[in-house]
């Protein structure tokens, strides 16, 4: 962990702004937190990293921004366990969601997306959620006969006579890629994989 | 208890229930048979973005302007009830509902991006629908129907040794609505002792993360793998035959992957997975191949389960 703090002036400020972000469900959670450290633990990614959501906390309220760039809060499982027993009613999950958003738009956080533009595509072009094809070969090599099931999977899925089929209409797609066109997901995705591009 | 709807529900369909395990989707419809639910599945709904959400692909209001698109078809359809099969839909839509009714600027800024491209039709109004009232996952409206479902039961499984693992985004996220128990989760144990069986309660880990964290299963697979671990062991200590879930996800965590993790720990795992409306419907007499969907699973299912014994009327 870095020994390094940067402590702005107004270390509310750093606060104020993950209160105010749209994703907040907490109101002033964040600025009730007493440290108590129940989060830590109970936190699987504590547990079993160097991740620590009481210290989050703690570097969020001194408006210690060098947070967004700690690879630390990339290991946050998002169970939601600390959210639920938090005795003040703070959410460091979702205050983790908030500080990953930050650094996405700061762009310190893109390359942590790289490998998941699979999903972006996928949705974007055919209103699709999907496992990202880039990780299937990790998948064959970990889960015996998955890829045969997948060759199989429509056989299955006649079988157990399931409908609708899983592609979405022509309309459906142009729905979804408007909606994700104009809030802005669409030009979000083509600035990382820019940034992908001359990062290979 | 809250009450629970038994009708115009939307069977909200999952993306991993569609491509890992659609036997949850036969047997969470063979079940709502059964008992009578009144519900329909859309061709026009699509995924939650939650695979997206959690590997922080998709913002928030990407997230809920797709869910207001998703919320409208639930409502022309005549079916404000969402009903989720995955614990994450049912987090995901329960949190854009309360983000969409409580914060103006948020419902107000995707209104008006809709309203100039040609989208008012998809608008999400306040109060539309209501995070407690409208948005379920399968267990809820199992529980609401579950005295009436002792009288369907076909197959006796008392003989197993059953355990439950309750998904973080059912029980955590939205605590205030969750039923049977947060940090000692019993909703399942409670469905499943309807069915004549015991299971065995509580254990180590009983609460805890089935170790998935959506980007730490494929992008950091030893912290991933390592958090299952802790519950896979205790599984095996206490010699479980049989796991039940109820999330999609943590069904393929620890069904694909017991294997690894066995490899990993250096002992066996014989436990099977089934999610809830599997095993209900198991016990109801539905077949492994129409209904289960068994040959989607990586552990065989008949690696336990032999023969089936009919309960005794």
């Amino acid at each position: 962990m870095s020994s390094q703090q940067k402590i702005s002036d107004s270390p509310i400020n750093f606060a104020e702004k993950i209160i105010e972000d749209v994703k907040n469900s907490k109101d002033e959670g964040v600025l009730k937190c007493v440290q108590c450290g129940m989060c830590t633990s109970i936190c699987p990614a504590a547990r079993h990293s160097d991740y620590n959501p009481r210290d989050i906390i703690e570097r969020v309220l001194e408006g210690d921004e060098s947070i967004l760039a700690d690879d630390n809060i990339w290991n946050c499982f998002y169970c939601y366990t600390c959210h639920s027993v938090c005795p003040v009613g703070n959410s460091v999950c979702e205050v983790n969601q908030i500080l990953k958003q930050m650094a996405i738009e700061n762009k310190i956080g893109y390359d942590k997306l790289y490998e998941y533009m699979g999903f972006a595509d996928s949705y974007f072009n055919a209103a699709i959620g999907a496992i990202p094809e880039i990780f299937f070969k990790d998948i064959d090599r970990d889960v015996p006969g998955w890829w045969d099931f997948r060759l199989h999977l429509d056989e299955i899925r006649n079988e157990l006579e399931l409908d609708p089929p899983l592609m979405p209409s022509k309309e459906t797609i142009d729905e979804v890629s408007k909606i994700l066109t104009i809030t802005g997901f669409k030009d979000k995705i083509e600035k990382i994989r820019a940034s992908q591009e001359d990062y290979k | 208890m809250k009450v629970v709807p038994d009708k115009d529900l939307l069977l909200f369909r999952s993306c991993l229930v569609s491509v890992e395990y659609p036997g949850v989707e036969a047997s969470t419809k063979f079940v709502f048979d059964k008992l009578g639910i009144d519900y329909e599945i859309s061709d026009k709904q699509t995924c939650c973005t939650g695979l997206g959400h959690y590997s922080d692909v998709f913002n928030q209001i990407d997230t809920s302007a797709i869910g207001a698109r998703n919320f409208r078809i639930a409502k022309d359809m005549g079916r404000p009830n969402l009903v989720m099969m995955c614990a994450t839909c049912y987090a995901i839509n329960k949190k854009s509902v309360k983000l969409l009714n409580k914060k103006d600027d948020l419902r107000n800024h995707i209104n008006q991006l809709f309203d100039e491209n040609g989208l008012s039709h998809f608008k999400y109004e306040k109060d539309d629908l209501k995070p407690t009232e409208n948005i379920y996952h399968v267990v809820d409206i199992l529980y609401g129907k579950k005295d009436e479902i002792k009288d369907k039961i076909k197959y006796d499984l008392s003989d197993y040794k059953i355990a439950t693992h309750h998904g973080c985004h059912y029980c955590k996220v939205h605590y205030e609505d969750t039923i049977g128990g947060v940090r000692d989760p019993n909703i399942m144990d409670e469905l499943i002792e309807e069915c004549g069986c015991k299971t065995i309660g509580w254990y180590d880990h009983k609460r805890a993360t089935c170790g998935t964290g959506f980007r730490q299963r494929y992008s950091n697979p030893d912290l991933s793998f390592t958090a299952t671990a802790d519950k896979m062991n205790a599984i095996g200590d206490e010699d479980v035959d049989i796991l039940v879930h109820l999330c999609p996800n943590c069904h393929i965590q620890f069904d694909r992957y017991q294997h690894l993790i066995a490899e990993r720990e250096g002992r066996n795992f014989k436990a099977i997975h089934l999610n809830i409306a599997q095993f209900i419907a198991l016990a109801m007499g539905g077949d492994f191949d129409k209904v289960i969907g068994v040959k989607a699973h990586t552990v065989p299912i008949d690696s336990i389960i032999k023969d089936l014994k009919e309960v005794k009327k």
